[in-house]
């Protein structure tokens, strides 16, 4: 287990001495000493993210190369057999077209529906306090903690003592009661929308404060001439926003990438697998079934994938 | 009820128009209503239910209690919340201290001092916002065990840090640029150190923006699951989000009690969240327009 230290010691070497000493111009004394000033200032939070962040994650890459679990004091190198185990595994492809589906509705409703929600109440459609409460309250879910919520749309979507079963008998749609997470068919889309109802009001809260910073007298004009709501919308909000839509798609989709918490807390990527994404595959081959190598290999996926998505931000960043 | 007063108001009639206008803001009402009660709703029955017994929660969930069981959260309180709620405060507290520090100071030299690599520096802070924690998992574990960290506070307080420094960094880090480089290099002719700039000018300027920062970064720890999840075990150092889980599994059969738990759980949060609703929303937003 000391090996692992050992190993984040030296990968915590590699950038810091390499780049100091070919960078560090032998210029003044002065110079020199402010140079070394300034790397004071930055290597407690350097070394943080080295020691708990960078480092960890090269060495699950390694990892993801040795067959083993978690006591044992040997490792069997395998090469890529965890790869090409990966490849063959329903499982882990159901877990990436979960995750994908997970993007693509987050994406519909944390983007589309919240930036739609902000500009309306953002368009002085209603009075000031009225605004104010609409924004307290579908912001309200996002302060929660994920178990809670999970723990809370548990008991809510509850066969027959849930408020929502309750809810469709009182209206006559008792046909439509059916166990929500214990049902293959909608267990995952269930847990996607519980995460749409506690994230959406917090993304829009964010497009309010983006539109906000939108030149007020634009608006105005565009009332003045007459346009509708629509409109105005598409030819002022959007392209205004667009900054903030970017980063917004791009935090939703790393965001979907990485779910764990709701997943685990309701259905543990339940029934038959049907809800699994890859952050329950990879915590359930590490911490149940101890697998360590097989883990680290889905882990090496997450992390190339969030790597490309981090790339493609950069550059569309840049282009701008 | 209010499309029958605003039609009173302005009978529909001559212009067409006006009258799609008042559909349409009607539409919005409803909408925006509906959404709140849907937002808000679960809470208030979360609350109203934890006074029940479990019987009269089958039949009736949506109903008054109709006796209200304080009980129920005296019992819950005694399975341990106090505890968890406790550990939750030591870990966020330690947590954003640090973050807060450490971040204000790199963002300090990134933003006054020259030196090689900074902008290479600057890019690897940033870079770690890009990885997601679950990459990271099982290599903190092992190095946590091989410390005897494990299960102890710093199990949590130390990769909660890390990952929390590259948003709280960037963030300090805009807000400082915007500060007059004059008031330091007036304050260094004079005298003063760096670290006396730093800690009595730049701090001070910057409190604001580090408490937006603190206020992100002590959601996101109070929050965190995945850490507590794996790097403790003990209901000594268990925070809120796991010992709720723990909770929940050990009072399957006892609803009323269980949710009373949840609530309790989630009070402190809920509390500060009404009081300071505009300062709260204000301050998690920061950061969404540079």
């Amino acid at each position: 287990m000391a090996r692992a230290v050992a190993d984040l010691l030296v990968l915590a070497r590699v950038p810091f001495y390499t780049k100091g000493s070919t960078m560090t111009r032998p210029s003044a004394n002065r110079t020199h000493r402010a140079s070394l000033q300034g790397w004071l200032w930055v290597a407690p939070t350097l070394a943080f993210l080295v020691i708990f962040v960078y480092g960890p994650a090269l060495a699950n890459v390694r990892y993801s190369l040795f067959s083993f679990s978690a006591m044992s004091t040997s490792k069997t190198f395998v090469g890529l057999a965890n790869y090409a185990r990966l490849m063959a595994d329903p499982i882990f492809l159901q877990g990436l077209v979960n995750n994908a589906l997970y993007a693509l509705i987050s994406v519909f409703f944390q983007v589309g529906v919240a930036l739609t929600l902000a500009a309306v109440l953002e368009a002085r459609i209603f009075p000031r306090f009225a605004a104010n409460t609409f924004r307290s309250a579908l912001f309200l879910p996002s302060i929660l903690p994920v178990v809670v919520v999970g723990l809370i749309w548990q008991l809510l979507l509850a066969p027959a003592m849930g408020l929502v079963d309750q809810a469709l008998w009182e209206l006559g749609l008792g046909d439509w009661s059916r166990a929500w997470l214990g049902d293959p068919a909608t267990a995952l889309f269930t847990i996607i929308m519980v995460s749409q109802w506690q994230w959406t009001g917090y993304i829009m809260a964010l497009f309010m404060v983006a539109i906000r910073a939108i030149p007020r007298d634009l608006y105005e004009a565009m009332e003045l001439e007459g346009a509708s709501g629509p409109r105005i919308f598409w030819n002022l909000t959007v392209p205004g926003a667009r900054e903030t839509i970017l980063i917004v798609t791009i935090i939703t989709i790393l965001g979907s990438l990485k779910v764990f918490d709701i997943v685990w807390v309701m259905t543990a990527g339940g029934p038959n697998h049907s809800s699994e994404v890859l952050g329950t595959l990879m915590y359930r081959a590490a911490f149940r079934d101890d697998v360590i190598g097989y883990s680290s290999a889905i882990a090496t996926v997450i992390f190339f994938i969030a790597l490309t998505i981090g790339v493609v931000q950069i550059k569309l960043q840049k282009d701008r | 009820m209010a499309d029958s007063a605003l039609n009173a108001e302005r009978p529909i009639s001559t212009v067409h128009r006006q009258a799609g206008e008042v559909i349409n803001r009607v539409i919005l009402w409803a909408v925006f209503l509906t959404l709140s009660v849907i937002c808000v709703y679960p809470m208030i029955w979360l609350f109203l239910n934890a006074f029940k017994s479990t019987n009269e929660l089958f039949s009736a969930s949506w109903a008054l209690p109709e006796t209200w069981r304080w009980e129920n959260f005296t019992t819950a309180w005694g399975y341990g919340i106090s505890r968890y709620l406790l550990n939750s405060v030591i870990v966020t507290v330690a947590t954003v201290t640090t973050v807060l520090t450490l971040s204000s100071m790199a963002a300090y030299a990134l933003v006054v001092m020259s030196f090689p690599a900074k902008a290479a520096i600057y890019m690897s802070i940033l870079g770690g916002m890009i990885l997601p924690p679950e990459v990271s998992l099982f290599p903190l574990f092992k190095v946590l065990a091989a410390t005897d960290l494990y299960n102890t506070y710093f199990a949590l307080i130390l990769p909660n840090v890390a990952f929390h420094l590259p948003f709280t960094t960037f963030l300090i880090r805009s807000y400082m640029v915007g500060i007059p480089p004059d008031l330091r290099e007036a304050a260094l002719v004079e005298g003063a150190s760096e670290g006396l700039v730093w800690r009595d000018i730049y701090m001070p300027l910057c409190r604001p923006i580090l408490a937006s920062a603190g206020l992100i970064a002590a959601m996101g720890v109070w929050n965190e699951f995945i850490f507590a999840l794996t790097f403790v075990e003990s209901d000594s150092v268990k925070t809120v989000t796991i010992g709720v889980m723990s909770f929940a599994v050990a009072l399957r059969a006892d609803y009323g009690i269980m949710m009373a738990g949840l609530a309790l759980s989630i009070l402190p949060i809920l509390a500060t969240f009404l009081i300071l609703q505009r300062q709260f929303i204000g301050g998690l937003t920061q950061g969404a327009v540079k």
